[in-house]
Parts: structure tokens; sequence; C-alpha cells
């Protein structure tokens, strides 16, 4: 597990800019939101969930978070076929909140392009520097 | 997850910046950098309505109007009956232009028989100014910003005078809704009104003669609120809370449910425009809508699904837009989705069906009344 000050970075994930999280399990890849954004968004009331079925492409938006005031798209980390969803955030959106790498995940994909689209992502400790540097500004 | 970050102007700060900064999330409202919440919005709304909060609402503007003519002046120039108001009382009103779009709302308190407050919204400090001292060249009257040498405070919830009284040397219990007075807190000068902005029973509190370069009364105050309350859980609260508390409520957030493309009675704000007034700033214009009829009016909309409404969706019924969303939130009470839209006059009544447009997903909410909440349960009329 990496740290910044604040925020909690898991070693074994993908990130990306955005502040979601891709985590390789067998032939899937579950993807959510990070610590830093789940902090940053704070309270979150509403998750918007992509449809099962449907085909993401890397970076295109996937779905909604909502906090009492604010409203943030969700962008897909890897291209792919949505397979399942966190059907739990309907009812408790604030699993996102409380287990941001857990029980607040978002999706599980069947990847489309997978060894391309990790190119495009950060390992844990490219995403501390990445939070630091946003920290800074 | 997020875009990019806005570059703020040099912002403004109220006497009580070093406390927001050190406790709370920061933003940037009308040109002042203000809290939206210390601890959250959700346990900060919820402190207000079930116990007691305190806000800082230094940001907004304290325009004094004095002078013979001072009634005469802002009858003419407001929509409510000052005529009718006593010293030491205080009532809502609305301020419009000729065409009868609203400039402004706010309440006016007055203070003596020949002496008002006015309390802007901080994004219109500058144009109320303007607007009234242009409009009283006819009158003789004085109207002086005094919003820099005030500090306010807002303490809100079913507490708030329990909190008050144990700081406060006058009884409390005296000063009925809609009324004020003038009483030592914290052995502090304070001119305390009963109003507020959250729907529950509270007090505004103006912390007179307190310079931003020496702001200890009003850091005083601010404390002894905060220590009075502890054994009942005051909470500090943010701009966040403020506006969950006032859209539950359902009273209007100028810039967002009004503007001076709007009028007081498209908005539902007609029984601040008194027509058995001689004459108003945007009586003509208002008495013929009221003759014609309104085309549109202000709404409380409560999502019956899932889903949030914010500002400019769009509302729709039977595959026709009959309005749009002005402001919306989830209330932390219903737990649900609420908004205020303006809806055509035909669809704007308790109980129709509409559909929300979040997104690309149509919605299923309804047509109620305001407030949103259960007046038996919560606000000043709760059943205790």
């Amino acid at each position: 597990m990496m740290r910044t000050q604040d925020y909690e970075i898991p070693d074994e994930l993908y990130y990306s800019k955005e502040h979601e999280w891709a985590r390789l399990q067998g032939k899937y890849t579950v993807v959510g939101i990070t610590d830093y954004a789940q902090k940053a968004l704070h309270e979150i009331v509403y998750v918007e969930t992509p449809v099962v079925g449907s085909k993401l492409k890397q970076t295109e938006s996937m779905g909604v978070v909502e906090s009492v005031k604010a409203v943030s798209d969700i962008f897909a980390p890897i291209s792919g076929e949505v397979v399942e969803v966190n059907q739990a955030l309907a009812e408790s959106p604030e699993l996102v909140n409380k287990d941001p790498y857990g029980a607040g995940w978002i999706a599980k994909i069947l990847p489309a392009n997978l060894k391309n689209d990790l190119k495009n992502l950060m390992n844990a400790q490219q995403y501390a520097d990445h939070l630091r540097k946003l920290e800074e500004k | 997850m997020f875009g990019g970050c806005s570059l703020g102007q040099p912002a403004r700060k109220t006497h009580l910046h070093g406390f927001h900064s050190s406790r709370g999330r920061m933003v940037s409202f009308a040109g002042f950098e203000m809290p939206m919440w210390y601890k959250g919005i959700i346990p900060e709304h919820m402190a207000v309505r079930n116990a007691v909060g305190i806000f800082d609402v230094t940001h907004m503007g304290r325009v004094l109007i004095s002078g013979p003519e001072a009634e005469a002046f802002l009858d003419y120039v407001t929509t409510n009956n000052v005529a009718a108001l006593p010293p030491l009382s205080a009532h809502y009103s609305t301020m419009c232009n000729e065409l009868g779009g609203i400039k402004d709302d706010f309440i006016l308190s007055r203070l003596e028989p020949k002496k008002f407050l006015i309390v802007p919204n901080a994004i219109n400090r500058a144009k109320d100014y303007e607007w009234l001292v242009k409009q009283s060249q006819a009158f003789d009257v004085k109207i002086e910003d005094v919003s820099d040498n005030i500090a306010m405070f807002a303490v809100q919830g079913p507490k708030a005078e329990q909190t008050l009284q144990e700081i406060c040397d006058e009884d409390l219990s005296k000063i009925p809704r809609f009324k004020g007075g003038w009483a030592k807190l914290a052995g502090v000068e304070v001119y305390v009104s009963r109003t507020g902005y959250t729907g529950e029973d509270g007090f505004e509190l103006f912390v007179w003669n307190v310079p931003l370069s020496n702001p200890d009364k009003a850091i005083k105050v601010w404390s002894a609120v905060l220590e009075a309350g502890r054994d009942v859980g005051i909470e500090p609260c943010g701009l966040g809370a403020r506006d969950t508390l006032r859209l539950e409520a359902g009273m209007c957030l100028y810039g967002n449910d009004i503007d001076e493309n709007t009028t007081p009675l498209e908005a539902g704000l007609g029984f601040v425009v008194k027509f058995k007034k001689r004459n108003f700033i945007g009586k003509e214009a208002l008495l013929k809508q009221k003759t014609e009829g309104l085309k549109r009016k202000r709404v409380g909309v409560r999502m019956l699904e899932r889903g949030i409404p914010r500002p400019h969706h769009e509302v729709w019924k039977n595959e026709e837009k009959i309005g749009h969303v002005t402001s919306g939130t989830f209330s932390p009470i219903l737990k649900r989705g609420i908004a205020m839209a303006y809806l055509s006059t035909e669809y704007a009544m308790e109980s129709t069906t509409v559909d929300v447009r979040i997104r690309d997903k149509f919605v299923k909410g309804e047509v109620v009344r305001f407030p949103f909440y259960d007046v038996t349960q919560y606000g000043y009329r709760r059943e205790t």
C-alpha cells in the first residue's frame, strides 16, 4: 500500500489521471474511483453505474458520482464490455466513501484491449506523484 | 473524475476566516472565500433540523436607509408594505425593476421609526446599493453601505433560543418570529432578529461596529455561541448546508430561482407584493401580469425515482417540455432528490407527475407544495 500524506493507494492497481482505478481479476477488470476522488467529492449520495452489456471505450464517460453539491463523471479506465455493476450502490452509495477500493467498486469489465490500455494508466508510485503535483497547485 | 479547477479572484474574507480555513473546506462564493462545509453537509444539515447550527453570513450585504422619508422611499422601491412594519420588526420583501423583474429579495428590518436595514444577497451587494441610491434622488433619505462594519451570523434550529439564552442578557422568548431587539451577547452589543433561511426557528445576529481589521468582537460572539450550544450538539455550518436547508424549506436562491427575468408572482412570492400601495417600482407591470394570468410558476418537485435533479435540467410531461429546474439537490431529510422548477401554469399543480431529464434519462417526480418536509416534524411550526 502506497500512501501520500492523506490518501491510500493500493500497490496492485492501475490508475487514471481522472482518479479511477482498475484491478485485474482473472479475465476481468474491476474498476472504481480512488480514495482521493471520494475524499474530494465527500458524502456521495448517488452513483449512476453503466448498463450491463454496454461497450466502453477507454476515457469515455461510463457513469456519474454525485455528492450533495457536485456531479462528476466516471471515465472508463479501460475499454471493454460491462459484465456486472455494483448493485449495492443503488441503496448505499456511501460505500464509495467507506471502501473505495473494495465494497465501493463500480463495475466489472471484460477488457477489449487490455495490454494497450494499461500503457495509458499509472502504477501506484506514478499516481502518488500525480496526486502530490495536484496538491502542490 | 474531475475537470480543471478554476482560478480564483483575490478573495474577500470575513472576520471568522481563520476559523473557517482551519476547520472547513473552503470555496469561492460571490467573491468571498467561505466554508462549503466543516464536518460535512449532511451532519450540519441534520444539526440544524434536530438541534442548532451557526452560520457565518457576513458575506451578505447590510445597507442602512434612514431619514424623514425613509419609509416612503422603501415603500416605493420595495414591494412589501413598509408602512405596516413596526419598529424592531422585519419582513421578507423583493425589489423589482420597472418590468417587475426581481432585482433582489431580502429581509428588511425597521430598527427605529426612521431607520431601516436591508440585507442584500452577497452577489447583489454593489447592484442593490447603486439601485437604491439611484432611485432615492427624490427622497430625503440617507443610504449607507455598512456591510464591512457589521458581522452577521445565523443561529438556526429548534435549540437556537435555548443556546443563545445562555449568553444573552435579554429574555429571547419575548422576541417572536420576525421581531428583533438589542441585546448583549457574551457582553457584546448585538441586534438580534428572529429570522433565517432554513425553515427552522432561529436568529440572525448583527454584531455592530466590528471592522475586519479588528475582528475580536465577532470572534467572541461566534465562539461563545459554539460553547453555549456544545451540550445540545451545535455544529458550525457552511454554505452547503445553508443551500440544502433553504431548498428543503422552499426558499428562493437569488441567481438560481429568481433573477431580473422572473417576477415575484411567477416565483410564488405574491404575498410580498402589495398592490394596495399607491405606487412602487414594477407595480404596473406586475398588475398587468396578474390580470393577464401567469404563463409559468415556481413549484417544488420531489423525485419518485432515484436521481438528483440539478439546475437547467428540463422538465417534461407527455413528451412535451414544460419547464426547467432552477435548484436541485439531495434532501437529507427525505433522502431523495428534490428540486425547484418553473413549469407552465397548467402543470404547476400539486400531485402532477412529471419527468425530469437527468442527463439522458427521464426520471419521475411529482409536484409538491413547499416546504418539502413534514411541517409537524420539522421547521418552526413543528409540534414539539
